[in-house]
């Protein structure tokens, strides 16, 4: 392994797995998921608290097996939000300070509803947040492509790279 | 079948033929498995040799004294094991490189691969099939984007603007603009390679598996294999997500959407595991 520049030390990305979450205070890290399908990506940052994280959902509802969501809560939408938010919380990330970034839920051309994964993510995502009397800040959601989304916990900013475009494009600058 | 073969005769760059694959293929089914015709096939190809020894001999396999050859790795690992590797090692050679006229950089093919045919294969394993076909036939099944990829890459606006604006599938826009589509030429490929022709049938209709018939349960399972690796972002390029949902791969298998997305779940855990077998996988 290559030993660390000084740079690389103060420029480190955590990988978010898929139905996993990360949350930190640490100014020196990027939150970072790598491709996003019919999944989505919300990051979460609190610009006073300096607190950010990022869950990467894979399916919309736990009902399908309460066990994973038990042991796993970022695979599912309903246990994985309440999870994301806790754990922002117990690094004093303030509700109404938070701003909520989404990617993902690519669709496929489909009209028989078997395979609307993607839509139905955004779906259960949309309806949770409203239950709580939150707004998503910025997205970029659906379409025919995977993503990949970083937050950077210094400034607030996510990025997204789109697969098959050569360049990273900014979401949402704090 | 003309128009088909013409096309990939004037392709300059074609894929290498996995020479060894559909040799050792019908040899899997057989009750007493020659093992000096397995090692005969195998060895056939050096590097290959070289590499499933390596593999036997990596991390993956750890705590066993190292083998030095052939005949006894596959003593020791049994023939399908070592068949895995020998679909890891050649499938990675063929499906491993960029391929620019689909946005598709390096490794992302063969992860997108690996990834439909471990959905596939679970799906399979639980309904009693021979998964082994059905895991060889899913890694395949886009090999017909390396012939294409050439032609698509000075047209790409056009292909974004077909899916985009008009709404066809990247297969359709394939066949609009090129005259053939990437899944018959993939299964064409396969058929000059000898591959069986239940294969070459899946993977020729990977997208419309009814059309398959008599295979179109080994159709089903790749393209439901497909499908899970896009959902699960392993479909990557440009418009990846440009194909049609096909709700009758499930009826064949007796499936719901529900099931999908237990084999979603079930292609997390497995696909990690593959990952590190298949050690060429790796995160950017």
């Amino acid at each position: 392994m290559a030993s660390p520049t000084i740079a690389g030390l103060f420029d480190q990305k955590v990988v978010v797995g898929i139905a996993d979450l990360a949350v930190s205070n640490n100014p020196t890290l990027t939150l970072a998921t790598y491709s996003l399908g019919s999944c989505l990506g919300i990051s979460i940052f609190d610009p006073v608290a300096k607190v950010g994280g990022l869950l990467h959902v894979m399916l919309p509802e736990s009902k399908i097996d309460p066990d994973k969501a038990e042991r796993q809560p970022a695979m599912f939408m309903d246990s994985g939000i309440p999870a994301l938010f806790r754990a922002a919380y117990e690094l004093k990330a303030e509700k109404h300070r938070v701003q909520i970034c989404v990617a993902g839920g690519a669709q496929v051309m489909d009209s028989s509803g078997f395979f609307s994964i993607g839509k139905r993510n955004y779906e259960m995502l949309k309806s949770i947040l409203n239950e709580h009397g939150l707004k998503i800040h910025a997205e970029q959601v659906g379409g025919m492509v995977s993503r990949s989304m970083y937050l950077n916990l210094a400034t607030g900013e996510v990025r997204l790279k789109v697969s098959g475009q050569p360049e990273e494009v900014i979401l949402c600058r704090n | 079948m003309q128009e088909l073969d013409d096309y990939i005769n004037k392709v300059k760059h074609l894929p290498p033929a996995p020479v060894v694959l559909p040799q050792l293929l019908p040899l899997l089914n057989q009750p007493d498995i020659d093992c000096s015709r397995v090692v005969e096939v195998i060895t056939y190809d050096q590097s290959l040799t070289a590499a499933v020894i390596q593999t036997c001999n990596s991390a993956y396999f750890a705590g066993r004294s190292p083998v030095d050859d052939i005949q006894e790795a596959i003593q020791r690992l049994g023939f399908r094991e070592v068949y895995q590797i020998v679909l890891a090692v050649s499938g990675a050679r063929v499906l491993g490189p960029a391929q620019k006229g689909y946005g598709i950089a390096e490794g992302e093919l063969w992860k997108h691969s690996v990834c439909t045919a471990v959905a596939a294969q679970l799906m399979a394993e639980d309904k009693g099939e021979d998964t082994s076909l059905v895991f060889t036939a899913a890694l395949m099944h886009d090999v017909g984007k390396l012939v294409l990829a050439g032609a698509l890459e000075s047209i790409y606006a056009k292909v974004v603007e077909e899916t985009e604006q008009n709404q066809y599938s990247l297969l359709e826009t394939e066949k609009k603009l090129l005259g053939v589509q990437h899944a018959e030429v993939g299964g064409r490929l396969l058929a000059r390679w000898k591959f069986p022709a239940n294969l070459v049938s899946a993977v020729w209709f990977h997208h419309q598996p009814e059309a398959a018939k008599p295979h179109e349960k080994l159709a089903s399972y790749v393209y439901l294999g497909n499908m899970i690796a896009h959902f699960m972002g392993y479909g990557f390029g440009h418009q990846a997500f440009a194909l049609r949902g096909r709700a009758e791969a499930l009826e064949i298998l007796g499936l719901t959407a529900d099931d999908l997305a237990r084999y979603m779940m079930k292609t997390l855990e497995k696909f990690e595991e593959v990952q590190k077998l298949f050690g060429a996988l790796k995160e950017d």
